[in-house]
Protein backbone atom coordinates (compact mmCIF):
# COMPACT_ATOMS: atom_id res chain seq x y z
CA UNK A 1 0.00 0.00 0.00
CA UNK A 2 2.92 2.07 0.84
CA UNK A 3 4.21 2.06 -2.89
CA UNK A 4 0.56 3.44 -4.42
CA UNK A 5 0.50 5.98 -1.81
CA UNK A 6 3.88 7.29 -2.79
CA UNK A 7 3.08 6.66 -6.51
CA UNK A 8 -0.07 8.93 -5.72
CA UNK A 9 1.67 11.62 -4.34
CA UNK A 10 3.97 12.27 -7.45
CA UNK A 11 0.49 12.20 -9.20
CA UNK A 12 -0.17 15.29 -7.19
CA UNK A 13 3.15 16.16 -8.13
CA UNK A 14 2.33 16.12 -11.58
CA UNK A 15 -0.57 17.76 -11.62
CA UNK A 16 0.98 20.89 -9.52
CA UNK A 17 3.97 20.96 -12.17
CA UNK A 18 1.45 21.11 -14.90
CA UNK A 19 -0.70 24.03 -12.92
CA UNK A 20 2.96 25.78 -12.14
CA UNK A 21 3.62 25.37 -15.81
CA UNK A 22 0.40 26.42 -17.22
CA UNK A 23 0.22 23.27 -19.23
CA UNK A 24 -3.68 22.76 -18.95
CA UNK A 25 -3.53 18.70 -18.50
CA UNK A 26 -4.39 18.60 -14.52
CA UNK A 27 -7.40 17.00 -14.49
CA UNK A 28 -6.92 14.53 -17.45
CA UNK A 29 -3.94 13.52 -15.31
CA UNK A 30 -5.84 12.94 -12.43
CA UNK A 31 -8.32 11.24 -14.27
CA UNK A 32 -5.57 9.06 -16.03
CA UNK A 33 -4.45 8.00 -12.44
CA UNK A 34 -7.72 7.15 -10.76
CA UNK A 35 -9.04 5.41 -14.16
CA UNK A 36 -5.63 3.44 -14.34
CA UNK A 37 -6.09 2.55 -10.27
CA UNK A 38 -9.72 0.96 -10.67
CA UNK A 39 -8.66 -0.34 -13.93
CA UNK A 40 -6.61 -2.32 -12.92
CA UNK A 41 -8.19 -3.34 -9.78
CA UNK A 42 -10.99 -4.74 -11.86
CA UNK A 43 -8.43 -6.40 -14.19
CA UNK A 44 -6.71 -8.13 -11.26
CA UNK A 45 -10.32 -9.35 -10.28
CA UNK A 46 -11.05 -10.19 -14.16
CA UNK A 47 -8.35 -11.98 -15.44
CA UNK A 48 -8.41 -15.40 -14.01
CA UNK A 49 -11.90 -15.69 -15.47
CA UNK A 50 -10.63 -14.20 -18.41
CA UNK A 51 -8.21 -16.77 -18.83
CA UNK A 52 -10.35 -19.30 -17.95
CA UNK A 53 -13.45 -18.77 -20.63
CA UNK A 54 -12.22 -18.26 -24.63
CA UNK A 55 -15.62 -16.23 -25.22
CA UNK A 56 -14.75 -14.11 -21.96
CA UNK A 57 -11.20 -13.51 -23.78
CA UNK A 58 -12.87 -12.31 -26.82
CA UNK A 59 -14.60 -10.02 -25.24
CA UNK A 60 -12.20 -8.51 -23.63
CA UNK A 61 -9.86 -8.29 -26.81
CA UNK A 62 -12.88 -6.41 -28.42
CA UNK A 63 -13.25 -4.49 -25.06
CA UNK A 64 -9.45 -3.55 -25.67
CA UNK A 65 -9.79 -2.65 -28.93
CA UNK A 66 -12.77 -0.41 -28.39
CA UNK A 67 -11.24 1.56 -25.46
CA UNK A 68 -8.10 2.08 -27.60
CA UNK A 69 -10.53 3.20 -30.45
CA UNK A 70 -12.45 5.68 -28.70
CA UNK A 71 -9.28 7.23 -26.65
CA UNK A 72 -7.42 7.48 -29.57
CA UNK A 73 -10.58 9.05 -31.66
CA UNK A 74 -10.50 11.99 -28.79
CA UNK A 75 -7.44 12.55 -29.58
CA UNK A 76 -8.06 13.40 -33.31
CA UNK A 77 -11.36 15.98 -32.22
CA UNK A 78 -11.96 18.06 -35.09
CA UNK A 79 -11.40 15.17 -37.64
CA UNK A 80 -14.47 14.06 -39.39
CA UNK A 81 -15.51 10.83 -38.29
CA UNK A 82 -12.36 10.87 -36.05
CA UNK A 83 -13.55 7.76 -33.88
CA UNK A 84 -13.89 5.46 -37.09
CA UNK A 85 -10.54 6.36 -39.05
CA UNK A 86 -8.47 5.56 -35.30
CA UNK A 87 -10.67 2.07 -34.84
CA UNK A 88 -9.45 0.87 -38.80
CA UNK A 89 -6.11 2.02 -38.24
CA UNK A 90 -6.07 0.36 -35.07
CA UNK A 91 -7.41 -2.50 -36.33
CA UNK A 92 -5.14 -2.54 -39.00
CA UNK A 93 -2.02 -1.95 -37.03
CA UNK A 94 -2.68 -4.67 -34.61
CA UNK A 95 -3.57 -7.07 -37.16
CA UNK A 96 -0.60 -6.83 -39.22
CA UNK A 97 1.52 -7.95 -35.96
CA UNK A 98 -1.27 -10.52 -34.41
CA UNK A 99 -1.99 -12.10 -37.51
CA UNK A 100 1.28 -13.53 -37.99
CA UNK A 101 2.04 -14.09 -34.55
CA UNK A 102 -0.99 -16.50 -34.31
CA UNK A 103 -0.56 -18.42 -37.48
CA UNK A 104 2.72 -19.28 -37.73
CA UNK A 105 2.18 -20.69 -33.66
CA UNK A 106 4.64 -18.03 -32.29
CA UNK A 107 2.06 -17.67 -29.48
CA UNK A 108 -1.21 -19.60 -28.71
CA UNK A 109 -4.65 -19.14 -29.11
CA UNK A 110 -5.39 -19.57 -25.26
CA UNK A 111 -6.47 -16.75 -23.23
CA UNK A 112 -3.34 -16.81 -21.36
CA UNK A 113 -1.43 -15.78 -24.26
CA UNK A 114 -3.56 -14.49 -26.10
CA UNK A 115 -4.66 -11.22 -24.46
CA UNK A 116 -1.63 -9.95 -23.08
CA UNK A 117 -0.16 -9.94 -26.68
CA UNK A 118 -2.92 -8.80 -28.14
CA UNK A 119 -3.43 -5.99 -25.55
CA UNK A 120 0.45 -4.98 -25.97
CA UNK A 121 -0.09 -4.69 -29.74
CA UNK A 122 -3.39 -2.87 -29.68
CA UNK A 123 -1.82 0.25 -27.25
CA UNK A 124 1.06 0.50 -29.68
CA UNK A 125 -1.16 0.89 -32.49
CA UNK A 126 -3.53 3.15 -30.25
CA UNK A 127 -0.45 5.34 -29.19
CA UNK A 128 0.98 5.25 -32.57
CA UNK A 129 -2.16 6.37 -34.30
CA UNK A 130 -2.93 8.68 -31.64
CA UNK A 131 -0.21 11.00 -32.13
CA UNK A 132 0.25 10.45 -35.75
CA UNK A 133 -3.41 11.22 -36.18
CA UNK A 134 -3.34 14.52 -33.97
CA UNK A 135 -0.12 15.84 -35.12
CA UNK A 136 -1.27 15.64 -38.72
CA UNK A 137 -4.29 17.37 -37.98
CA UNK A 138 -2.56 19.89 -36.15
CA UNK A 139 -0.29 21.13 -38.69
CA UNK A 140 -3.23 21.24 -41.41
CA UNK A 141 -4.15 23.59 -39.15
CA UNK A 142 -1.41 25.70 -38.48
CA UNK A 143 0.00 25.32 -41.83
CA UNK A 144 -3.30 25.59 -43.93
CA UNK A 145 -1.70 28.47 -45.67
CA UNK A 146 1.47 26.77 -46.98
CA UNK A 147 -0.79 23.77 -47.62
CA UNK A 148 -3.01 25.74 -50.01
CA UNK A 149 0.14 27.23 -52.01
CA UNK A 150 1.09 24.21 -52.92
CA UNK A 151 -2.77 23.31 -53.88
CA UNK A 152 -2.78 26.29 -55.76
CA UNK A 153 0.35 25.49 -57.89
CA UNK A 154 -1.45 22.45 -58.93
CA UNK A 155 -0.69 19.44 -56.86
CA UNK A 156 -3.44 17.11 -55.61
CA UNK A 157 -4.26 17.52 -51.51
CA UNK A 158 -2.04 13.87 -51.19
CA UNK A 159 1.04 15.99 -52.08
CA UNK A 160 -0.23 18.88 -50.56
CA UNK A 161 0.03 17.32 -47.26
CA UNK A 162 2.71 14.92 -47.55
CA UNK A 163 5.18 17.24 -45.33
CA UNK A 164 3.08 16.86 -42.62
CA UNK A 165 2.38 13.22 -43.00
CA UNK A 166 6.10 12.54 -42.79
CA UNK A 167 6.73 14.51 -39.79
CA UNK A 168 3.55 13.18 -38.04
CA UNK A 169 4.45 9.49 -38.54
CA UNK A 170 7.86 10.41 -37.39
CA UNK A 171 6.81 12.01 -34.60
CA UNK A 172 4.59 8.99 -33.81
CA UNK A 173 7.24 6.25 -34.27
CA UNK A 174 9.96 7.52 -32.48
CA UNK A 175 8.96 6.30 -28.64
CA UNK A 176 8.59 2.52 -30.33
CA UNK A 177 12.17 3.16 -32.27
CA UNK A 178 13.52 4.77 -28.99
CA UNK A 179 12.11 1.37 -26.52
CA UNK A 180 13.50 -0.94 -29.48
CA UNK A 181 17.02 0.55 -29.67
CA UNK A 182 17.47 0.79 -25.79
CA UNK A 183 15.77 -2.00 -24.93
CA UNK A 184 17.82 -3.49 -21.67
CA UNK A 185 20.05 -0.45 -21.94
CA UNK A 186 17.60 2.77 -20.44
CA UNK A 187 14.42 0.10 -20.13
CA UNK A 188 13.37 -2.97 -18.98
CA UNK A 189 9.90 -3.27 -20.86
CA UNK A 190 6.87 -5.12 -18.69
CA UNK A 191 6.57 -8.34 -20.41
CA UNK A 192 10.05 -9.12 -19.55
CA UNK A 193 9.66 -7.75 -15.94
CA UNK A 194 6.71 -9.52 -16.24
CA UNK A 195 7.66 -12.79 -17.22
CA UNK A 196 10.96 -12.78 -14.83
CA UNK A 197 9.04 -12.38 -11.97
CA UNK A 198 6.10 -14.98 -12.84
CA UNK A 199 9.21 -17.53 -12.42
CA UNK A 200 10.62 -17.75 -16.34
CA UNK A 201 14.04 -17.75 -17.37
CA UNK A 202 15.80 -14.13 -18.20
CA UNK A 203 16.52 -15.85 -21.49
CA UNK A 204 12.92 -16.93 -22.07
CA UNK A 205 11.81 -13.80 -21.16
CA UNK A 206 14.01 -12.17 -23.55
CA UNK A 207 13.27 -14.51 -26.28
CA UNK A 208 9.51 -13.08 -25.69
CA UNK A 209 10.29 -9.58 -25.11
CA UNK A 210 12.48 -9.51 -28.47
CA UNK A 211 8.97 -10.91 -30.00
CA UNK A 212 7.05 -8.37 -28.84
CA UNK A 213 9.39 -5.56 -29.53
CA UNK A 214 10.07 -6.46 -33.66
CA UNK A 215 6.04 -6.85 -33.81
CA UNK A 216 5.40 -3.65 -32.23
CA UNK A 217 7.77 -2.20 -35.05
CA UNK A 218 5.40 -3.22 -37.84
CA UNK A 219 1.94 -2.72 -35.74
CA UNK A 220 2.78 1.28 -35.06
CA UNK A 221 4.72 1.88 -38.32
CA UNK A 222 0.87 0.50 -40.26
CA UNK A 223 -0.86 2.11 -37.45
CA UNK A 224 0.83 5.37 -38.14
CA UNK A 225 0.53 5.73 -42.32
CA UNK A 226 -2.85 4.11 -41.92
CA UNK A 227 -4.16 7.10 -39.58
CA UNK A 228 -2.36 9.84 -42.01
CA UNK A 229 -3.85 8.22 -44.87
CA UNK A 230 -7.60 8.00 -43.15
CA UNK A 231 -7.16 11.85 -41.82
CA UNK A 232 -6.03 13.21 -45.15
CA UNK A 233 -8.93 11.88 -46.84
CA UNK A 234 -10.96 13.23 -43.57
CA UNK A 235 -9.33 16.61 -44.56
CA UNK A 236 -9.90 16.63 -47.92
CA UNK A 237 -13.27 18.14 -50.01
CA UNK A 238 -14.23 17.79 -53.73
CA UNK A 239 -12.57 19.52 -55.95
CA UNK A 240 -9.23 18.83 -54.08
CA UNK A 241 -9.58 21.31 -51.32
CA UNK A 242 -8.49 20.99 -47.74
CA UNK A 243 -11.53 21.46 -45.00
CA UNK A 244 -8.77 22.22 -41.79
CA UNK A 245 -9.83 20.59 -38.63
CA UNK A 246 -11.18 22.44 -35.76
CA UNK A 247 -8.52 23.73 -33.80
CA UNK A 248 -8.10 20.03 -31.13
CA UNK A 249 -7.66 20.63 -27.43
CA UNK A 250 -7.55 23.93 -25.23
CA UNK A 251 -5.56 26.92 -26.15
CA UNK A 252 -5.69 28.85 -22.80
CA UNK A 253 -6.24 26.88 -19.55
CA UNK A 254 -9.66 27.48 -18.09
CA UNK A 255 -9.94 30.48 -15.90
CA UNK A 256 -6.75 32.19 -17.05
CA UNK A 257 -7.28 36.11 -17.69
CA UNK A 258 -5.64 37.61 -20.97
CA UNK A 259 -2.62 39.92 -20.21
CA UNK A 260 -4.65 42.56 -22.16
CA UNK A 261 -7.54 42.15 -19.94
CA UNK A 262 -7.49 45.79 -17.10
CA UNK A 263 -8.34 44.17 -13.89
CA UNK A 264 -11.51 44.93 -12.55
CA UNK B 1 -0.24 27.73 -73.44
CA UNK B 2 -2.87 29.59 -74.95
CA UNK B 3 -5.09 32.19 -72.63
CA UNK B 4 -7.90 31.18 -71.38
CA UNK B 5 -11.41 32.77 -70.86
CA UNK B 6 -12.60 33.48 -67.52
CA UNK B 7 -15.56 34.23 -67.13
CA UNK B 8 -18.28 34.97 -63.83
CA UNK B 9 -21.71 34.76 -63.94
CA UNK B 10 -23.78 36.19 -61.05
CA UNK B 11 -21.40 34.03 -58.36
CA UNK B 12 -22.36 34.87 -54.85
CA UNK B 13 -19.18 33.93 -52.31
CA UNK B 14 -19.52 33.51 -48.57
CA UNK B 15 -17.00 33.17 -45.79
CA UNK B 16 -17.70 31.18 -42.36
CA UNK B 17 -21.91 31.36 -43.68
CA UNK B 18 -21.63 34.81 -44.11
CA UNK B 19 -22.32 35.85 -47.66
CA UNK B 20 -19.94 38.62 -48.58
CA UNK B 21 -20.32 39.66 -52.29
CA UNK B 22 -23.25 38.66 -54.83
CA UNK B 23 -24.45 39.07 -58.59
CA UNK B 24 -20.49 39.33 -59.46
CA UNK B 25 -20.39 39.25 -63.64
CA UNK B 26 -16.89 39.74 -64.88
CA UNK B 27 -14.44 38.32 -67.93
CA UNK B 28 -11.32 38.46 -68.59
CA UNK B 29 -9.53 38.05 -71.62
CA UNK B 30 -6.46 37.10 -72.79
CA UNK B 31 -3.99 40.27 -72.98
CA UNK B 32 -6.01 42.09 -70.48
CA UNK B 33 -6.21 43.36 -67.19
CA UNK B 34 -8.80 43.53 -65.03
CA UNK B 35 -9.26 45.13 -61.61
CA UNK B 36 -11.67 44.02 -59.41
CA UNK B 37 -11.94 47.31 -56.78
CA UNK B 38 -13.49 47.24 -53.10
CA UNK B 39 -13.23 47.92 -49.77
CA UNK B 40 -11.13 45.53 -47.09
CA UNK B 41 -13.15 42.69 -45.81
CA UNK B 42 -15.66 42.58 -48.90
CA UNK B 43 -15.32 39.30 -50.49
CA UNK B 44 -12.46 40.12 -53.25
CA UNK B 45 -10.13 37.87 -52.21
CA UNK B 46 -12.68 34.29 -51.80
CA UNK B 47 -13.93 35.75 -55.12
CA UNK B 48 -10.37 34.89 -56.58
CA UNK B 49 -10.37 31.44 -54.58
CA UNK B 50 -13.70 30.67 -56.03
CA UNK B 51 -12.35 31.31 -59.23
CA UNK B 52 -9.22 28.35 -58.70
CA UNK B 53 -12.18 26.06 -56.58
CA UNK B 54 -10.12 26.70 -53.32
CA UNK B 55 -13.38 27.54 -51.97
CA UNK B 56 -16.94 27.01 -53.84
CA UNK B 57 -19.13 29.99 -54.88
CA UNK B 58 -22.98 29.71 -52.79
CA UNK B 59 -24.46 30.92 -56.10
CA UNK B 60 -23.96 31.42 -59.97
CA UNK B 61 -21.29 29.78 -61.90
CA UNK B 62 -17.28 30.25 -62.86
CA UNK B 63 -16.82 29.54 -66.81
CA UNK B 64 -13.12 29.07 -68.07
CA UNK B 65 -13.52 29.11 -72.37
CA UNK B 66 -17.08 28.04 -71.78
CA UNK B 67 -16.59 25.27 -69.72
CA UNK B 68 -17.86 24.74 -65.96
CA UNK B 69 -14.90 25.09 -63.90
CA UNK B 70 -16.49 22.96 -61.05
CA UNK B 71 -16.43 20.43 -63.84
CA UNK B 72 -12.68 20.77 -64.71
CA UNK B 73 -9.93 18.55 -62.96
CA UNK B 74 -8.92 21.22 -60.08
CA UNK B 75 -5.18 20.78 -60.30
CA UNK B 76 -5.06 21.14 -64.09
CA UNK B 77 -7.26 24.32 -63.70
CA UNK B 78 -4.59 25.85 -61.27
CA UNK B 79 -1.76 25.36 -63.42
CA UNK B 80 -4.05 27.45 -66.03
CA UNK B 81 -4.89 30.11 -63.34
CA UNK B 82 -1.82 30.75 -61.55
CA UNK B 83 -3.47 32.30 -58.01
CA UNK B 84 -0.31 34.86 -56.22
CA UNK B 85 -1.46 35.53 -52.55
CA UNK B 86 -2.19 38.91 -50.81
CA UNK B 87 1.11 37.34 -48.78
CA UNK B 88 2.83 34.99 -50.85
CA UNK B 89 4.27 31.86 -48.83
CA UNK B 90 7.53 30.64 -49.96
CA UNK B 91 7.83 26.74 -49.62
CA UNK B 92 10.74 25.71 -47.64
CA UNK B 93 14.14 25.31 -49.28
CA UNK B 94 15.39 27.47 -51.99
CA UNK B 95 14.15 29.88 -54.89
CA UNK B 96 14.62 26.96 -57.46
CA UNK B 97 12.88 24.43 -55.72
CA UNK B 98 9.99 27.08 -54.84
CA UNK B 99 9.86 27.55 -59.05
CA UNK B 100 9.80 23.57 -59.66
CA UNK B 101 7.69 22.73 -57.02
CA UNK B 102 4.91 20.18 -58.28
CA UNK B 103 6.34 19.93 -61.83
CA UNK B 104 7.75 16.40 -63.05
CA UNK B 105 10.30 17.71 -65.31
CA UNK B 106 11.43 21.18 -64.64
CA UNK B 107 13.72 22.84 -67.25
CA UNK B 108 16.69 24.61 -65.80
CA UNK B 109 15.84 27.40 -68.66
CA UNK B 110 12.41 27.72 -67.83
CA UNK B 111 12.74 28.32 -64.27
CA UNK B 112 15.93 30.66 -65.14
CA UNK B 113 13.15 32.58 -68.06
CA UNK B 114 10.27 32.91 -65.33
CA UNK B 115 12.86 34.34 -62.99
CA UNK B 116 13.84 37.17 -65.77
CA UNK B 117 10.32 37.49 -66.59
CA UNK B 118 9.59 39.15 -63.50
CA UNK B 119 12.58 41.29 -63.59
CA UNK B 120 14.52 38.57 -60.57
CA UNK B 121 18.56 37.46 -61.70
CA UNK B 122 19.19 34.08 -62.15
CA UNK B 123 21.57 34.19 -58.85
CA UNK B 124 18.41 34.37 -56.73
CA UNK B 125 17.70 30.77 -57.43
CA UNK B 126 20.36 29.41 -54.55
CA UNK B 127 18.84 31.99 -52.00
CA UNK B 128 16.61 30.59 -49.25
CA UNK B 129 13.34 31.55 -49.98
CA UNK B 130 12.35 32.19 -46.77
CA UNK B 131 14.92 34.73 -46.37
CA UNK B 132 13.71 37.24 -49.58
CA UNK B 133 12.47 40.77 -48.62
CA UNK B 134 8.67 41.30 -49.29
CA UNK B 135 8.99 42.18 -53.02
CA UNK B 136 11.50 39.50 -54.08
CA UNK B 137 9.05 37.35 -52.43
CA UNK B 138 6.30 38.64 -54.17
CA UNK B 139 7.88 38.23 -57.84
CA UNK B 140 9.20 34.75 -56.95
CA UNK B 141 5.52 34.12 -56.10
CA UNK B 142 4.71 35.21 -59.83
CA UNK B 143 7.52 33.61 -61.27
CA UNK B 144 6.66 30.28 -59.85
CA UNK B 145 3.25 30.47 -60.89
CA UNK B 146 4.95 30.82 -64.67
CA UNK B 147 6.51 27.85 -64.33
CA UNK B 148 3.56 25.75 -64.71
CA UNK B 149 3.12 28.26 -67.93
CA UNK B 150 -0.31 29.36 -67.24
CA UNK B 151 -2.77 31.13 -69.27
CA UNK B 152 -4.17 33.91 -66.32
CA UNK B 153 -2.83 34.86 -63.03
CA UNK B 154 -4.92 36.38 -60.42
CA UNK B 155 -3.25 38.47 -58.18
CA UNK B 156 -4.64 39.35 -54.89
CA UNK B 157 -3.46 42.86 -53.56
CA UNK B 158 -0.28 42.29 -54.81
CA UNK B 159 1.60 45.97 -53.19
CA UNK B 160 -0.64 45.75 -50.30
CA UNK B 161 2.74 44.76 -48.56
CA UNK B 162 4.96 46.70 -50.34
CA UNK B 163 6.46 49.84 -49.99
CA UNK B 164 5.87 52.48 -52.81
CA UNK B 165 9.39 52.05 -54.11
CA UNK B 166 8.79 48.26 -54.42
CA UNK B 167 4.85 48.69 -55.68
CA UNK B 168 6.03 50.67 -58.84
CA UNK B 169 7.91 47.41 -60.37
CA UNK B 170 5.48 45.22 -59.57
CA UNK B 171 2.71 47.23 -61.10
CA UNK B 172 4.76 47.59 -64.21
CA UNK B 173 5.55 44.08 -63.95
CA UNK B 174 1.23 43.13 -64.09
CA UNK B 175 1.42 45.32 -67.51
CA UNK B 176 4.18 43.16 -68.65
CA UNK B 177 2.30 40.17 -68.45
CA UNK B 178 -0.97 41.60 -69.74
CA UNK B 179 1.32 42.27 -72.72
CA UNK B 180 3.06 38.54 -72.66
CA UNK B 181 -0.54 37.52 -73.89
CA UNK B 182 -2.05 36.87 -70.32
CA UNK B 183 -5.49 37.60 -68.84
CA UNK B 184 -4.37 39.24 -65.07
CA UNK B 185 -7.48 39.35 -62.63
CA UNK B 186 -5.84 42.20 -59.96
CA UNK B 187 -7.38 42.62 -56.89
CA UNK B 188 -7.00 45.66 -55.02
CA UNK B 189 -8.43 48.26 -52.61
CA UNK B 190 -6.57 51.32 -53.71
CA UNK B 191 -9.01 52.89 -56.83
CA UNK B 192 -5.56 54.55 -57.91
CA UNK B 193 -3.82 51.43 -58.46
CA UNK B 194 -6.80 50.32 -60.44
CA UNK B 195 -7.10 52.99 -62.76
CA UNK B 196 -3.65 53.10 -63.55
CA UNK B 197 -3.65 49.20 -64.25
CA UNK B 198 -6.72 47.87 -65.38
CA UNK B 199 -8.53 47.69 -69.12
CA UNK B 200 -11.37 47.44 -67.41
CA UNK B 201 -12.56 47.17 -63.67
CA UNK B 202 -15.28 45.57 -61.55
CA UNK B 203 -16.28 47.71 -58.60
CA UNK B 204 -17.68 45.60 -55.65
CA UNK B 205 -19.33 46.15 -52.49
CA UNK B 206 -20.98 44.83 -49.57
CA UNK B 207 -24.42 43.28 -50.20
Amino acid sequence: MTQVAVAGGLVVVAAVLSRIGRLGVERELVVAAVRAAVQLAAVGALIALVFEYAGLAAVFVALMLATATFTAGRRLAGVPDATLRSGLAIAAGTATGLGPLLVTGAFDTTPRELVPVAGILTGGAMVAASVTGRRLAEQAADELAVIETRLTLGVRVREALAPAVRRAAVTGLIPVIDQTKNVGLVTLPGTFVGLVLGGASPAEAARVQLVVLLSLLAVQVVAALAVARLVVAGLTAPGERVVPPTRPGPSRTAGSRPRWRRRP
Amino acid sequence: MAAPRIETQGVAVARGGRELLRGIDLRVDAGQVVAVAGPSGVGKSSLLRCLVRLDEPVAGRVLVDGSDAAELDPCALRRRIGLVAQAPVMLAGDVRANLAYGLEAAREEDLREALEATGLPPELHDRDARELSGGEAARVAVARALTRDPGALLLDEPTAALDRDSAAPIEALVRDLAERGLGVLVVTHDDAQAERLADERVEVRRP
